[in-house]
C-alpha cells in the first residue's frame, strides 16, 4: 500500500496501481484515452503523461503505465507534461474531420473533452487529411471512421472483453481501420458496446442515429429488466419516446458493459399496443374512476363471497414497492396472500434463493475474479447474458469453467461442458449417479481459492438450489465460502420471492375449484407465466372478475374487467432486487405517454387536441395501489416503513438510483425443505425441454422490434442421433407431439445436446409461448410430417 | 491462378497444423503460401487460411492487412518493388522510380496494361551496398541503371510470352 | 589496410555460400564439441559476459547481463529467437553472414541455447532474404543430420530444435516484441515491457531474442576465449569484431568485418575508397537509419557504443551510410522520416500521427515553403515525440531529426529564407 504524493496531495493506495489509479483517487482526472476502467491501461494514446518529480525513475511518464510507488513525488501539471499533452491532442486531431456540428457523438464526446483538457486548440497540420471508406456494420451500430482517433478500445472491448470474432484492428501505422471482414451485422452479444467506450463519433448507436441531441436527452440511472441480474442502465429518451439504452456503471454487477438484449430490448416501451387507458368494463375511464370501481367490485366480492374469494398475483416484473403494497392489501382485505410467482417450480427455486442460499450469494463482481466457476442447469447467454461476460473474463484471468447443461450451451470463452439431463443433474447433486463427475468437480471446489457455484434456477428447481446450497457448504472452509450464483426468471423474481409466504395451493387448483372469483394481477400474466397455459385460460375466463395492473399487452390486459395501466421501469421509479439479494433503486427517465414518433407517424405532432398528453395514463404501480389503499406516504416513507417492517429490507431507504445498491440481510429462518420426487434418473424415451433463449423469450424484449435482426425462429434442437434413429434430417418440417397439443416446426441438429431431449424455445407471442420454461421436462414424439 | 493452394498442400498443411500446440504460429506461413500459388490474396484466400487455422477470417484479416509483402489485392505476375530508403535515394533511386513508371507507363502501386508489373515502392530490402535497388518477386537486382531496368523488363517480357 | 582478424567471415567468398562440409574443415562445430564436453551451461554464459559481447541488433545492451536475466529454473519450454529481421535502411550485415556461412549462425544458437537451456528456437527471417531462408533451411537440416541439432545433441543429452519463420515485411517485426507476437500469429504491436521477454517471451514462456551477428560470436568466444575477443576490438571498452555494411556515396558500398573501434575516417577512406566522384564528405548515418548524423567534425571518432554516444550518436546496427557535400540534408532527413512513418505500427500516437506530421513539416521546408515557424514546430515536435513514444520505433525516428537540427539548422533556414532547395 505505497503512499504518494500527486499534486501536494497524499494519497495511499492499494499496491499495484499505477499512479493514473492513484492520481483518480484524489478526484484528479489525467486526461486520458485508451486507458479504460475495465479495460486497464495499454499505453498506446500516450494522453495521461505526468512528470514524476521523485521516485525510482524519474521524468515525464506516462501515468497509466507507472506503477505507484512508496514516497513518490508526481506532478501533473509542469510545463513538460502538460506541453507533451498538447502535442498529443494535437497529434490525435490531425485527421479529424472537425464535423462536430453533425456528429451524434455531440455531447458526449470524450475527444472534445480530453482535446479540451490537452490544451490543444490551433492545428498546425494543413495537409490533406485521411479518409475512410466505412462499412455497414449492421442495424446496430453505426461506423463513422474518419473520426477515429486509434484508441483501441472499440476492439480491446469486443475482442478481449467480450470475447467476439469478427471484429477488429485492421491494417497498421496511420490507417488503422476498426471494423469487420466484410459488411455485416456484428455477430456477438455484446456488441453494442464498442458504443459505449468509443470515445469519439467512430462507432455510434444506429437506432438512436438522428433521434436526439444529447444535451437534449432526458436520462436517468435505472436497472436493466431482462433478466435477473439487474444491471445499471442509463436509457434516454426524448418525445416520450425511449431511443436508447446505454450502460451504467456498477462495480458490483455489470461493471461496464450490459448485453444487447439489455441495450435494444426496449421497444416495449413505445410499443403501439402497450395498454393506454383505464378500462372498466369495456370501456375507457379515468383513473380515478377506474380505481373507485375496482374497490366497489372488491368490497361486493368480499361482502358476498368472502375473502377468501379474491386472489392476488404480484410479481418478479412488478417494484418492490407495488409488490408489498398488493400484500398490504391482501393482509387488510384478510384474503390470502398474494402469490408472487405464478409458475410452481419457479417458485420453488426462488424460496430457496431467498431463503437458505441467501449467505452464500456471489454477485456478479465475485463471478468475475472466481477461479472456478461450476455452472449447472444454467445456458448464461440465454438466461443472464452478462453471467456469460464474467464467466469469460474468470477464463482471461485464468480460471476455469465447467458446465453441466442438456443445451448446446455456448459462452464466449473456453470451457468444459458436460451435456447431462436436467434429471441427470439433480441426480447428480444429490450424489446419486455421475458420481466420477461429481467428486472430480467436489475435489476441485475444495482446492479453489474463490469458487462460485452458478444454478439455473428454470432446470434446477428448488430441489436443486437447495443441493446446491448443501454443495456449497460442503466446499466451504476457514479461509473463504464457496459462493453461489442462482439464476432467477424475472428482474425482481428475488424482490418478489421475499414477500412470498407460506407455499399455497397452487393458484390453478383454486382458480378451478370455484372459489375464487377475483383475480387481481400485478404486472403479471397468468396465461403466459403458469405452465398449465391451456388450463389457466379456461380457469381466467369462468372468473366474475379480473382485474389487471400492466403495461405490457397481455393475454390478461385483454381479458381484463378492470384495466389500470402502470408506467414500466423507465417511467417511474422503484426498486428492483436482483438474483444475489441486491436492493437496486431505478428512477424515472421519462413520463408515460404516446411517443410522438408512434402518434404521428414520426414526423407531426399529435392530432389529439386535448389538454392532457396523450397516453398519459399509466402511473407506476405503487402509486396506483397507494390510491387503492389511500395511502399517502412518498416513496421514501414507503421505503422507511417498509424497512421497519421487513429486517431483511434495512437500508431500503436510504438507496440512491445509480449506486451499487445494498444487499438484502441473510435470512434468519431455518431452510424450507424440498420434496425430493423430482430427483429420478430417466433414460430411453424422448421428452421436451422449453427453455429461454438468447432474445425474444422475456416478455418484455420479445415487444423489442431492434432485436428483431437477433430473433431466431423456433426450432427444436435435437441430437443428431436422436433424429437419424427417426429417419428425419436437420432443417425439415417436424410434429411434435406433446400433451399440451402438436406443434410443426423445422428441426435442428446439434451434438452438444444432450441424448433424449429436444430442446425448444419459449417464444411469446408465438404459439410456442405455452411451454413455459421452468419445469420438469415433459413426455414428448417427434415425426416427420405425413407426406 | 484460380486454386489457391494445392490438395497437397492444404493436407500438409493440415498435418502440420494438428501436430503443433500453437497452429496460429502457420498463419504467415499459410498467406504466404497462397500468395506464391495464387500470385496474391484473396478475400477466399483469408477464409481458406481461416478455416485451417479455426479462427474467423477477420481474425486473418487484421494480420493479413499489417504484412505489406502480404497483396490483398491483385497485383500484375511481376510486382516489382522499388526501394526508397535512404542508401537507394542516395544513389539515384528516385530517378529510377520515375524510370519505371515512365517505362511501364503507370503510378507507384499501378498494374501495367499488359498485367504483367505492379509497381510497389518498398523500404529498404537488404541490398544497400548494391543501392540503387529493386526486387522482382523476391528477386533482387542492383545495382540498376535505366539500361539495367530496361533490361530486366525485357527478359521478364519474354519470359511471359514464353 | 591492416589485416584484421576475420571471425564471422573467415569463410565468406564472393557468390558463394559454405555449407556443412567445408565449414566443419575450417574448424565449424568445434566451438559446439567443446562447448557441449567440457562446460557447464553458465559457464558460457559467464564467459559471454566477460567477453563484453553487446548486442549487434542495434541497442548494444550486453548480451551477457541480457542472458543472465534468463530463469535458468524454469521448467520447458523455454526459447530462444534470433532476429534477423534486419529492415533498417542502410543495414544489410546479417544478410552478408547468411548468405555466406549459414552455419554459423545455426552453431552460435545451438550454444547459447545450451547456455541458457532453451529447448526450442526460431529464427525470424525478413521476407527479401529468399536465399539466406533457404540456406538455413539447409544448414539446420544438414545440422540435424549430422547430430548437431535435435534429441541429445552429441550425446550430451542436451536437444535442442530449431525453426525458420519468414516474415512478410514489416520493420517493426524486428523490435523483439513486436516480432514475439509476430511469430504467435497475432498482430504484431510491440508489447509493453515489463514484463520482459525473458519472464514472459513467446507463448507465455521465457525467451530470450538475440541478433544474428551477436549470436555468430559465441562459438567465437567459446573456442577464443573471453580475453581474445575483448582484444580484437580497438577501444578499451570494446569488445570483438563488427560487420559494417557501407552505403550511400561512397565508392565501395560493401560489407566488411573489422575491429570494434575503427575510425569512421579509416572506415570510409580505406574500405569505403572514398566519397564516390572525388566529393567531399558531408555527413553520415554511422549506424543504421535511426542514429544521428555525424559531421566531417567527427571523422576521427572511434566506431564503438560510448564513442559514438560521446558524439551523439550511436552505433545502432554498424550500417554506415555516407552522404556527400552535394546532398540535401533535409531532402535527406525527410526520406528517413517517411520510411519511419510508414514503417510506424499504428499503436501509438506520437509515432502514428506525430511522424506524419514531422514528414509533412519537412516537405513543406524542402519544397520552399517552410516558415520561421515551422522550424520551431519542427523542433517542439523532436522534443515531444522523442523519448515519449511506446516503443522505440519513433525514438528512432527522431535520430537523423536530432542529427539535422543539431548539425544542419543552418540548411533549414536556407530553405525557408530562399523559399527553396538551395541543393535543386
Ligand atoms: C523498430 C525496431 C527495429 C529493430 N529491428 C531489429 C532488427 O532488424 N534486427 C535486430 O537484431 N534487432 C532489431 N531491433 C532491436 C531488437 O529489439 C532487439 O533489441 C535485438 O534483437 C536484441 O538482440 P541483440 O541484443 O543481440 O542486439 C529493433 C528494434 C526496434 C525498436
Ligand atoms: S473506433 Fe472509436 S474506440 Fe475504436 S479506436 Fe477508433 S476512436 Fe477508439
Ligand atoms: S445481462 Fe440481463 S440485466 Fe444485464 S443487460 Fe443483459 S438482460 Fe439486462
Ligand atoms: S512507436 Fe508506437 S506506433 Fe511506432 S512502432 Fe512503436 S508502438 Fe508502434
Ligand atoms: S536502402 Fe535500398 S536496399 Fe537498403
Amino acid at each position: 500500500m505505497p503512499t504518494l504524493t500527486i499534486d501536494n496531495q497524499q494519497v495511499t493506495v492499494p499496491d499495484g496501481n499505477t499512479v493514473f489509479e492513484a492520481a483518480e483517487q484524489l478526484g484528479i482526472v489525467v486526461p486520458h484515452f485508451c486507458y479504460h476502467h475495465a479495460l486497464g491501461a495499454v499505453g498506446a494514446c500516450r494522453m495521461c503523461a505526468v512528470t514524476v518529480v521523485e521516485g525510482s525513475m524519474p521524468g515525464m511518464k506516462m501515468s497509466c503505465m507507472t506503477p505507484a510507488e512508496e514516497g513518490m513525488v508526481v506532478e501533473t501539471g509542469t510545463a513538460q507534461a502538460e506541453g507533451f499533452r498538447e502535442h498529443v491532442g494535437e497529434w490525435l486531431m490531425t485527421n479529424h474531420p472537425h464535423d462536430c456540428p453533425v456528429c451524434d457523438e455531440g455531447g458526449e464526446c470524450q475527444l472534445q473533452e480530453m482535446t479540451i483538457a490537452s490544451g490543444h486548440g490551433l492545428r498546425n497540420y494543413r495537409g490533406n487529411k485521411r479518409t475512410y471508406q466505412n462499412q455497414d456494420l449492421g442495424p446496430y451500430v453505426a461506423q463513422e471512421m474518419n473520426r477515429c482517433i486509434q484508441c483501441y478500445r472499440c476492439v480491446r472491448t469486443y475482442q478481449d472483453y467480450c470475447g467476439g470474432r469478427d471484429f477488429g484492428a485492421m491494417g497498421s501505422r496511420q490507417r488503422v481501420f476498426f471494423g469487420r471482414f466484410r459488411d455485416g451485422m456484428l455477430e456477438s452479444d455484446f456488441s453494442g458496446n464498442i458504443v459505449d467506450v468509443c470515445p469519439t463519433g467512430v462507432l455510434t448507436d444506429k437506432t438512436f442515429r438522428f433521434k436526439t441531441r444529447l444535451w437534449d436527452l432526458e436520462q436517468a440511472p435505472s436497472i436493466c429488466p431482462h433478466c435477473s441480474l439487474g444491471c445499471a442502465t442509463v436509457p434516454g429518451g426524448r418525445y416520450r419516446e425511449l431511443q436508447r439504452v446505454v450502460s451504467g456503471v456498477n462495480l458490483q454487477t455489470n461493471g461496464h458493459f450490459i448485453c444487447d438484449r439489455g441495450r435494444f430490448g426496449s421497444g416495449y416501451v413505445n410499443h403501439p399496443a402497450r395498454p393506454r387507458h383505464a378500462r372498466a368494463g369495456g370501456s375507457r375511464v379515468s383513473v380515478t374512476d377506474a380505481v373507485d370501481s375496482l374497490l366497489r367490485r372488491i368490497s361486493e366480492t368480499v361482502s358476498q363471497h368472502g375473502p377468501e374469494a379474491v386472489a392476488m398475483v404480484g410479481s418478479g416484473r412488478a417494484s418492490l414497492e407495488a409488490n408489498l403494497l398488493l400484500r398490504q392489501w391482501a393482509a387488510e382485505l384478510n384474503c390470502p396472500p398474494p402469490v408472487f410467482e405464478l409458475h410452481p417450480r419457479r417458485a420453488r427455486a426462488i424460496r430457496q434463493t431467498v431463503g437458505t442460499l441467501s449467505d452464500h450469494l456471489a454477485s456478479l463482481r465475485q463471478v468475475r475474479k472466481s477461479d472456478l466457476v461450476v455452472v449447472f442447469g444454467a445456458d448464461p447467454l440465454a438466461e443472464a447474458p452478462m453471467l456469460a461476460l464474467a464467466l469469460r473474463q474468470v477464463v482471461r484471468a485464468g480460471g476455469r469453467v465447467v458446465v453441466l447443461d442438456p443445451r448446446p450451451v455456448e459462452l464466449p470463452c473456453e470451457f468444459e461442458h458436460h451435456p447431462l439431463t436436467q434429471e441427470k443433474i439433480l441426480c447428480l447433486l444429490a450424489g446419486n449417479c455421475e458420481k466420477e463427475l461429481f467428486n472430480r468437480l467436489l475435489q476441485d471446489l475444495m482446492a479453489a481459492r474463490r469458487p462460485v457455484l452458478v444454478g439455473g434456477g428454470d432446470l434446477l428447481g428448488g430441489v436443486g438450489l437447495q443441493l446446491l446450497g448443501h454443495l456449497t457448504e460442503s466446499c466451504d472452509n476457514d479461509d473463504r465460502y464457496c459462493l453461489v450464483h442462482p439464476l432467477l426468471p424475472q428482474a425482481n423474481s428475488f424482490g418478489a420471492g421475499l414477500l412470498e409466504g407460506p407455499e399455497q395451493t397452487d393458484l390453478l387448483e383454486r382458480l378451478e375449484s370455484g372459489r375464487v372469483r377475483a383475480l387481481i394481477c400485478l404486472e403479471s400474466d397468468p396465461c403466459s407465466e403458469h405452465p398449465e397455459a391451456g388450463r389457466m385460460q379456461l380457469a381466467i375466463s369462468r372468473l366474475d372478475y379480473l382485474a389487471v395492473f400492466d403495461y405490457l399487452p397481455t393475454h390478461a390486459t385483454k381479458r381484463a374487467d378492470l384495466l389500470l395501466p402502470t408506467t414500466t421501469p423507465v417511467e417511474g421509479d422503484g426498486v428492483f432486487i436482483n438474483n444475489e439479494g441486491r436492493m437496486q433503486a431505478f428512477a424515472r427517465v421519462l413520463q408515460p405517454g404516446v411517443p410522438l414518433a408512434v402518434t404521428g407517424q414520426g414526423n407531426h405532432p399529435p392530432r389529439e387536441f386535448v389538454p392532457a398528453t396523450p397516453g398519459c395514463h399509466p402511473r407506476p404501480a405503487w402509486q396506483l395501489l397507494q390510491q387503492v389503499l389511500g395511502d399517502e406516504r412518498t416513496l421514501h416513507g414507503l421505503r422507511q416503513a417498509a424497512a421497519e417492517h421487513e429486517s431483511r429490507l434495512e437500508g431500503l431507504s436510504d438507496l440512491q438510483p445509480g449506486g451499487e445498491g445494498l444487499r438484502v440481510m441473510p435470512s434468519s429462518q431455518a431452510p424450507v425443505e424440498e420434496s425430493t420426487v423430482e430427483i429420478w434418473s430417466q433414460d430411453g424415451d424422448l421428452r421436451l425441454l422449453p427453455v429461454q433463449v438468447r432474445y425474444g423469450s422475456d416478455h418484455a424484449s420479445c415487444l423489442s422490434d431492434k432485436l428483431t435482426p437477433r430473433m431466431t425462429g423456433p426450432q427444436l434442437i435435437v441430437h443428431p442421433q436422436e433424429a437419424e434413429k427417426r429417419q428425419l434430417k436437420a432443417g425439415e418440417t417436424v410434429l411434435l407431439k406433446t400433451a399440451q397439443g402438436t406443434f410443426r416446426f423445422p428441426l435442428a441438429c446439434d451434438e452438444r445436446v444432450v441424448r433424449g431431449r429436444v430442446i425448444v424455445p419459449c417464444l411469446p407471442g408465438t404459439p410456442l409461448e405455452i411451454l413455459v420454461p421452468g419445469g420438469l421436462s415433459l413426455p414428448c414424439e417427434i415425426e416427420g410430417e405425413a407426406p | 491462378m484460380a486454386e489457391l493452394l494445392t490438395a497437397e498442400q492444404i493436407d500438409q498443411f493440415r498435418a502440420h497444423i494438428a501436430h503443433i500446440e500453437h497452429p496460429r504460429e502457420l498463419i504467415i506461413d499459410l498467406l504466404r503460401a497462397v500468395q506464391d500459388k495464387h500470385g496474391w490474396v484473396p478475400d477466399e484466400g483469408v477464409e481458406l487460411v481461416a478455416g485451417l487455422l479455426g479462427l474467423t477470417p477477420l481474425e486473418v484479416e487484421e494480420i493479413a492487412t499489417f504484412y505489406y509483402k502480404i497483396y490483398r489485392r491483385p497485383v500484375g505476375r511481376y510486382p516489382i518493388h522499388i526501394c526508397d530508403s535512404i542508401c537507394c535515394w542516395s544513389r539515384g533511386g528516385e530517378a529510377l522510380a520515375e524510370h519505371l513508371q515512365k517505362s511501364l507507363d503507370i503510378a507507384p502501386g499501378e498494374t501495367s496494361a499488359d498485367g504483367l508489373f505492379t509497381l510497389l515502392p518498398t523500404c529498404c530490402l537488404g541490398v544497400c551496398g548494391r543501392a540503387p535497388a529493386m526486387m522482382i518477386g523476391r528477386e533482387s537486382y542492383g545495382p540498376l541503371n535505366n539500361e539495367d531496368v530496361d533490361r530486366v523488363l525485357a527478359e521478364l517480357r519474354q519470359e511471359a510470352q514464353a | 589496410m591492416k589485416q584484421t582478424a576475420q571471425l564471422l567471415f573467415k569463410n565468406r567468398r564472393p557468390g558463394e555460400t559454405v555449407f556443412l562440409k567445408e565449414y566443419e574443415r575450417a574448424g565449424g562445430y568445434l566451438g559446439l564439441k567443446q562447448a557441449l564436453r567440457e562446460m557447464q551451461p553458465k559457464q558460457i554464459c559467464e564467459l559471454v559476459k566477460n567477453s563484453g559481447l553487446r548486442g549487434r541488433g542495434g541497442a548494444g545492451f550486453p548480451t551477457g547481463l541480457k542472458w543472465s536475466f534468463f530463469p535458468a529454473d524454469k521448467p520447458a519450454p523455454k526459447y530462444l529467437v534470433c532476429n534477423c529481421d534486419e529492415m533498417e535502411p542502410g543495414t544489410y550485415k546479417d544478410g552478408e553472414l547468411l548468405q555466406a556461412d549459414p552455419h554459423q549462425l545455426v552453431e552460435g544458437m545451438i550454444i547459447s541455447a545450451y547456455a541458457l537451456q532453451a529447448d526450442t528456437g526460431y529464427i525470424f527471417i525478413r521476407y527479401a532474404y529468399r536465399e539466406q531462408f533457404a540456406n538455413l533451411q539447409r544448414a539446420i537440416a544438414e545440422a540435424t543430420e549430422a547430430g548437431y541439432l535435435g534429441k541429445d545433441i552429441l550425446g550430451s543429452g542436451f536437444s535442442f530444435e530449431l525453426h525458420v519463420h519468414g516474415s512478410a515485411g514489416r520493420y517493426i517485426l524486428g523490435e523483439e516484441t513486436a516480432l514475439l507476437n509476430g511469430l504467435e500469429g497475432v498482430r504484431p504491436n510491440p508489447r509493453s515491457k515489463p514484463p520482459f521477454p525473458a519472464v514472459r517471451g513467446l507463448f507465455g514462456r521465457p525467451t530470450t531474442v538475440n541478433n544474428v551477428e551477436t549470436l555468430s560470436n559465441i562459438q567465437h568466444i567459446v573456442t577464443g576465449g573471453a580475453a581474445r575477443f575483448r582484444d580484437l576490438a580497438l577501444t578499451v571498452d570494446g569488445a570483438g569484431t563488427k560487420l559494417y555494411g557501407l552505403s550511400g556515396h561512397l565508392e565501395r558500398t560493401e560489407c566488411f568485418e573489422l575491429p570494434v573501434g575503427i575510425s569512421l575516417r579509416e572506415i570510409i577512406d580505406e574500405y569505403g575508397g572514398g566519397v564516390w566522384r572525388g566529393r567531399r564528405f558531408k555527413s553520415c548515418l554511422p549506424g543504421g537509419a535511426s542514429t544521428p548524423f555525424l559531421t566531417s567534425a567527427d571523422l576521427d571518432v572511434q566506431l564503438d557504443y560510448q564513442t559514438l554516444e560521446a558524439v551523439g550518436s550511436r552505433f545502432g546496427t554498424g550500417g554506415v551510410t555516407v552522404f556527400d557535400d552535394r546532398t540535401c540534408m533535409v531532402a535527406a532527413t525527410l526520406n528517413l522520416i517517411r520510411f519511419f512513418a510508414r514503417e510506424s505500427c499504428g499503436w501509438c500516437t506520437p509515432c502514428r500521427d506525430g511522424l506524419p506530421l514531422v514528414a509533412w513539416l519537412l516537405e513543406k521546408i524542402e519544397h520552399g515553403d517552410g516558415t520561421r515557424d515551422d522550424l520551431q514546430l519542427l523542433k517542439s515536435q523532436y522534443s515531444n515525440i522523442s523519448g515519449n513514444s511506446f516503443c522505440a520505433l519513433a525514438e528512432g525516428a527522431m535520430g537523423p531529426v536530432d542529427g539535422l537540427l543539431r548539425h544542419f539548422e543552418q540548411e533549414l533556414v536556407d530553405h525557408i529564407e530562399k523559399g527553396r532547395c538551395p541543393f535543386s
